[in-house]
């Protein structure tokens, strides 16, 4: 009896040890193909064979000195841009989150709710929707094909993101903060020396999506910053290159790019990952 | 069901009751959804009522101070010795002056008609023309919103100045000095710590997203569009006719059959897309956290690389492999031993729209495997033991038990995910970029959701005021399901439950 | 005298842009009615070729009031266009020029990127003919100054084409964009490049493939045109598409030619992105395909020696060879409205449209003039390529004034003709699929 129910364990596990090799490889198998095929040489543009025929290094040597065409590509600059732009709205992005989280979880003040619920409201309208205007604002600022923009873009609207961080702050028992303040500190010695330094999934998570949000928007970016391609970040850059008028060309340092691109975000991502996940479990239940 | 019954049903049937009652609550739900939408808005104008009985009553119990106040900010609390107060407030209302008077009320006062005179051209010696610029109708409307929303925080400060001096008056009367400044400042650290940290998040959301919402709000009133385009040319108020464009049904009706026919998909797409990555990520996540699987942060780390890497690579990539001389179809070529030329994104509606489904999978499921594996490790062994002495397979445990306890749990989270879903521009602007293309609608191929939709009419068609109208129904579209759905959850109701 | 002569002559001129203004209908009385304006200006200052008199820049251009522009163009063309800039400045020499600068953006885009925010777009740019309608509507886009001028040295057809309500807005640059057939000489001879038929044959027996992009409005335009079912401009609504009066059976039957020929070669023909053209020669699975004159020069650099090019091929249909017709256009030069410097931008766009800079982009980049001139050079007549878009010219749509509704019914009706599922002997499906398609071009909802 016992027998036969360890065997039955066992023909399970190797299904599902089965199933997860199956899918896993399903998953990764895009980004092996890229990783191959950014290699690719020859003057194939897309590949007709799974497996490149020639390897080489030529894609990424091009894209980095620009010795396969025009100037006006300068992807180490957009490189360069993007991540003097990732850090600080990553920065700004987090204070601000963290800020009004802890303020909807902790401090009970009039129109708390109200507060709550409008925010909730202005995340449900389409965020492209309001595109022009920004623009036009930013224009009024004199701001335009600036990295600042982007920087104010990226950052501006992440007070809105409270929802999962304030569900990570209701769970730290409220007893702590009570016995604190019967200690004699204030709220804002609560905040820095007890609350912060017990939510360091929660603050990872938040500089974790504030990071890579600059890396992967391609649309504001763009009409931001207009003709003003030294000012582009990898993601507008690596979508010109695919442009109708220099597909033919920048193909495969395309490829090269978003390689280049994935990185190291991936590997942040994963180094960072065990937080991502305490983050998103505490914040998301009660969110 | 009385309480001493429900206590004798054991935990499994437990929650098959509170199952069906959260389901069964749905239509309850949204009756009072509107009944407390009728509520909040009697009351609102309930308040404003109020508001201006309190504005008289304490014009009419004003001392001198008190009653200048409400011409002149801050003299109340300055006469109480409350100087910095007092002078900010005096600060606040010069610079409002001085504001409207060289800026904002050149553009407010064209509010109501957008301009009216147009470019027009001059030449210079007779032969080189130049446009004169006119009145810019976008630029009128923007800035009479900014000095609208201005004019709004003033007034709250007006009315705050009002009470203020008011407070102030009877402080005195009652024999109690105002506080001090440096006690107002730890204020600020301490009691009214939530202003300190509120202030810049909620300034830089109120100009960069309440200001510009606001703005198009209005131009889906108007007639913004590719003929009415500032410099060039002036729009002007429409009333409701975008809406009416797009509710237009009549046979033949590009935009409202688009409209119809694109927020069915929209829905249909949003359902599929939820439902499909949260199930499949549950069963994977389940798998990966299955007792005596080893590896578990292998098989997890695989998974997870799809959210690291940036959509717009790991979309495109996609959308070369379906190409129809793509990977994919090369791949089925080598298999089959034949030619294989499926067009897996360009031709066929139905496939189309199953690919970005199942492709949005690959997208999706992960982040659900990230955000379950620790909740499902807290559902309650002892809701699988009950289940187990009544018989139930894996199966019959994973829909009696795993699917409605997280259901349960996790319903905001779900919420949100179908509004995203709604809004899910990534996934559909570049995996398919809307095709397969039909002559049916107007400006959208057959997998367009109404955002894509959205996009490319402010892009490729420059129909401003149209998508603003479609983003207005968007948002009333998710503003509706969620706040039936975030009413009837009970985690919501449940927030002060670790206090 | 010329004072009283440019005052009378503002006032003509006004006049007419307000009779255009009023309605689309006075166009073509409008057109010959405002014919004398700005010719007898000539009498003022001088215009030769693409240099005019200093006294057209008023008092842009001086020491008080140096200029500064911005001017687009394609990347294939930013280096020369800098050059040609460089010239402009010496052709000057008494103007103060504080900066001009040549940014690279693309033609495609450049309508939208005008109308995105025109005060902080290029004073001087650069688009293809089928922008020019938005262009005009939104009011964003200068009138030519230099009218006479520019019809007197370039093609008829450019010029009416860059005409709205009988007013020129643009200066004709190229007279090229349109697509044509490029072949593997390897693959497909002169002879069988002349007819759809045995270009299909040579790639099939080569077991290379047929590529054109039969999923996109662009190309798809070809299987209607052919059929007949030519465009003529727009209603006087300005946003429905008109069509020439056609032949419904001889229509159905063409498409029916078509259809019947993409099946019969299932598997040569292809319907992929163009890009894959040139992929394809390079990797040696491609032998022929219809390709634009923007992908010429990846093309050649992929064929060598071998690269062919010709007209569109014919079809047959029931006997008869027909020309396959496409679309066609032509680039131009615009004035951004909004400029700051008004004259000096004209006279640069002017300039940068002469006879000599054609000429340049002719001899370096492989462009097609639109200057009379210029195509006799040499440099036209010898090029196969040139030769090409040339004939093909002449069995073509201009493409101008084409409704937004257009590309996708087209789109849809290439889609349908190259399906598995399209029965190439059904006539009264292939009646009702044009219909549709037209109606769905007309209809704009």
């Amino acid at each position: 009896m016992i027998k036969s129910y360890k065997l039955r364990r066992h023909i399970a596990n190797a299904f599902v040890y089965l199933f997860l090799i199956v899918m896993g490889f399903v998953w990764i198998s895009p980004f092996i193909y890229l990783l191959m095929h950014s290699f690719r040489g020859g003057a194939e543009i897309y590949g007709s064979t799974i497996i490149p025929q020639e390897w080489t290094l030529q894609n990424y040597i091009d894209l980095f000195t620009g010795s396969g065409g025009t100037a006006s590509l300068n992807f180490p600059r957009w490189f360069l841009n993007t991540f003097v732009v990732a850090c600080f709205s990553c920065v700004i992005s987090t204070i601000s989150v963290l800020m009004v989280s802890y303020a909807f979880s902790r401090l009970r003040f009039k129109a708390r709710k109200k507060f709550m619920n409008v925010g909730m409201i202005l995340g449900m309208f389409p965020g492209f929707m309001t595109m022009i205007a920004i623009y036009y604002l930013l224009k009024a600022m004199g701001l335009t094909q600036t990295l600042v923009a982007l920087v104010i873009c990226y950052s501006c609207g992440a007070g809105l993101g409270f929802q999962i961080s304030k569900g990570f702050f209701d769970t730290i028992p409220r007893a702590l903060d009570e016995a604190a303040t019967i200690d004699g500190a204030t709220k804002n010695q609560i905040f820095w020396k007890i609350i912060l330094p017990m939510s360091k999934p929660i603050v990872v998570y938040t500089v974790l999506t504030s990071f890579i949000g600059p890396w992967t928007d391609f649309i504001l970016a763009k009409i931001i910053m207009g003709d003003a391609r030294d000012n582009y970040t990898v993601a507008i850059g690596l979508q010109l290159m695919i442009d109708q008028d220099f597909k033919n060309t920048y193909y495969k340092q395309f490829l090269a790019g978003s390689v280049v691109v994935a990185v190291p975000i991936t590997l942040l991502f994963l180094k960072m990952q065990k937080y991502y996940v305490e983050g998103v479990t505490a914040g998301g239940v009660k969110g | 069901m009385t309480y001493v019954e429900y206590k004798q049903l054991n935990p499994f049937q437990r929650f098959a009751y509170n199952t069906k009652k959260f389901f069964c609550n749905i239509p309850h739900a949204v009756a009072h959804f509107f009944t407390a939408l009728g509520k909040a808005i009697v009351k609102f104008f309930v308040g404003i009522g109020k508001g201006f009985a309190n504005y008289g009553k304490t014009f009419v119990k004003g001392d001198w101070a008190t009653k200048l106040s409400y011409l002149i900010f801050g003299v109340g609390d300055l006469s109480k010795g409350k100087y910095y107060k007092g002078i900010l407030f005096f600060a606040v209302e010069v610079l409002y002056i001085l504001y409207m008077a060289f800026f904002g009320w050149g553009y407010l006062k064209m509010f109501p008609t957008l301009g009216i005179q147009a470019q027009r051209t001059e030449y210079i010696n007779g032969i080189i023309p130049k446009q004169v610029p006119g009145d810019n109708s976008m630029l009128i409307l923007l800035y009479s919103v900014l000095t609208l929303v201005i004019t709004v925080v003033v007034f709250a400060i007006y009315i705050t100045n009002i009470k203020d001096a008011y407070r102030h008056q009877i402080m005195k009367a009652n024999g109690q000095k105002p506080t001090s400044f440096k006690y107002d400042m730890k204020q600020f650290l301490d009691g009214k710590y939530h202003i300190t940290l509120m202030s810049f998040p909620v300034l830089m959301i109120g100009i960069f997203n309440v200001l510009p919402l606001i703005f198009m709000i209005l131009i889906a009133f108007t007639n913004y569009d590719k003929q009415h385009m500032p410099p060039g040319t002036l729009f002007t108020w429409i009333g409701f006719d975008n809406f009416g464009s797009l509710f237009n049904l009549v046979e033949g009706a590009k935009k409202g059959y688009t409209f119809i026919k694109l927020t069915e998909w929209t829905l249909i797409w949003a359902v599929a897309a939820t439902f499909s990555n949260y199930i499949l990520g549950m069963i994977f996540a389940l798998m990966i956290n299955k007792k005596g699987i080893k590896f578990k942060s292998l098989w997890r780390t695989l998974f997870v690389i799809t959210i690291a890497v940036p959509q717009f690579v790991s979309l495109l990539l996609m959308n070369q492999m379906l190409q129809s001389n793509g990977a994919v179809n090369i791949l089925l070529s080598n298999i089959t031993n034949s030619h294989v030329e499926i067009q897996w994104l360009n031709q066929d509606a139905t496939l189309a729209r199953w690919v970005v489904i199942i492709i949005n999978c690959w997208v999706g499921i992960p982040y659900t495997i990230l955000s379950m594996s620790g909740i499902l490790m807290n559902i309650p062994e002892d809701l699988y033991e009950s289940a187990r002495i009544d018989g139930a397979g894996p199966v019959k445990t994973f829909t009696a038990i795993t699917l409605p306890y997280m259901l349960f749990v996790t319903t905001p989270q779900l919420i949100t995910q179908f509004v995203g879903n709604i809004n899910n521009f990534n996934v559909i602007y570049l995996l398919s970029n809307g095709n397969p293309t039909t002559e049916k609608y107007y400006q959208a191929g057959e997998t367009d959701i109404l955002v894509t939709w959205l996009f490319k009419l402010t892009m490729n068609s420059q129909d401003y005021g149209l998508a603003a109208a479609i983003g207005i129904l968007v948002f009333v579209i998710c503003a509706t399901l969620s706040l039936i759905v975030y009413n009837n959850s009970k985690s919501m109701k449940d927030e002060e439950a670790f206090s | 005298m010329k004072k009283i002569l440019a005052i009378l002559l503002a006032g003509m001129m006004t006049a007419t842009a307000l009779v255009g203004c009023g309605g689309g209908d006075a166009s073509s009385k409008t057109d010959n009615g405002s014919k004398a304006d700005n010719g007898s200006s000539d009498g003022a200052a001088k215009i030769e070729g693409s240099i005019v008199d200093d006294s057209y820049f008023g008092d842009e251009g001086t020491d008080s009031k140096p200029v500064t522009l911005k001017v687009w163009a394609p990347d294939a063309a930013v280096s020369l266009v800098k050059e040609q800039v460089e010239a402009f400045k010496k052709a000057y020499p008494n103007r103060k020029f504080k900066e001009i600068s040549v940014v690279a953006q693309g033609e495609k885009d450049a309508a939208t990127n005008m109308l995105n925010d025109a005060t902080t777009a290029a004073d001087v740019f650069s688009f293809p003919s089928d922008q020019l309608n938005k262009l005009v509507d939104a009011g964003v886009i200068s009138q030519v100054a230099f009218k006479d001028a520019v019809t007197e040295a370039n093609d008829e057809g450019t010029v009416k084409a860059g005409t709205l309500n009988g007013t020129l807005y643009a200066y004709p640059e190229t007279n090229d964009n349109g697509y044509y057939l490029v072949y593997d000489k390897s693959v497909v001879s002169d002879e069988q490049a002349q007819t759809l038929e045995g270009v299909l044959d040579a790639c099939k027996k080569a077991g290379k493939k047929f590529i054109m992009n039969a999923g996109d409005g662009y190309y798809a335009c070809t299987f209607a045109f052919t059929a007949g079912v030519k465009i003529d401009g727009l209603e006087k609504d300005g946003i429905t598409q008109k069509f020439v009066k056609y032949d419904e059976d001889e229509a159905v039957k063409t498409l029916q030619a078509f259809a019947k020929l993409i099946k019969d070669y299932r598997g040569t023909f292809q319907s992929l992105d163009v890009a894959n053209i040139a992929s394809g020669f390079a990797s040696g699975k491609c032998g022929a395909g219809i390709d634009g004159s923007w992908d010429t020069a990846s093309n050649q650099k992929a064929l060598g020696d071998n690269f062919g090019a010709a007209k569109l091929p014919t079809i047959n249909v029931n006997g008869t060879d027909k020309q396959l017709i496409s679309m066609f256009g032509y680039k131009y030069i615009g004035v951004n409205g909004s400029s700051k410097f008004p004259a000096t931008a004209q006279i640069l766009a002017h300039y940068l449209a002469g006879e000599e800079c054609q000429l340049q982009r002719t001899e370096k980049l492989g462009w097609g003039p639109a200057n009379k001139k210029v195509q006799e050079n040499k440099a036209v007549t010898g090029s196969p390529v040139l030769k090409a878009i040339g004939e093909q010219a002449k069995n073509a749509c201009i493409q101008v004034n084409v409704a937004n509704t257009f590309w996708d019914p087209m789109a849809n009706l290439g889609n349908k003709i190259i399906a598995d599922t399209c029965d190439p002997s059904d006539a009264a499906a292939m009646k009702k699929l044009l219909n549709e398609t037209i109606s769905n071009v007309r209809d704009e909802g």
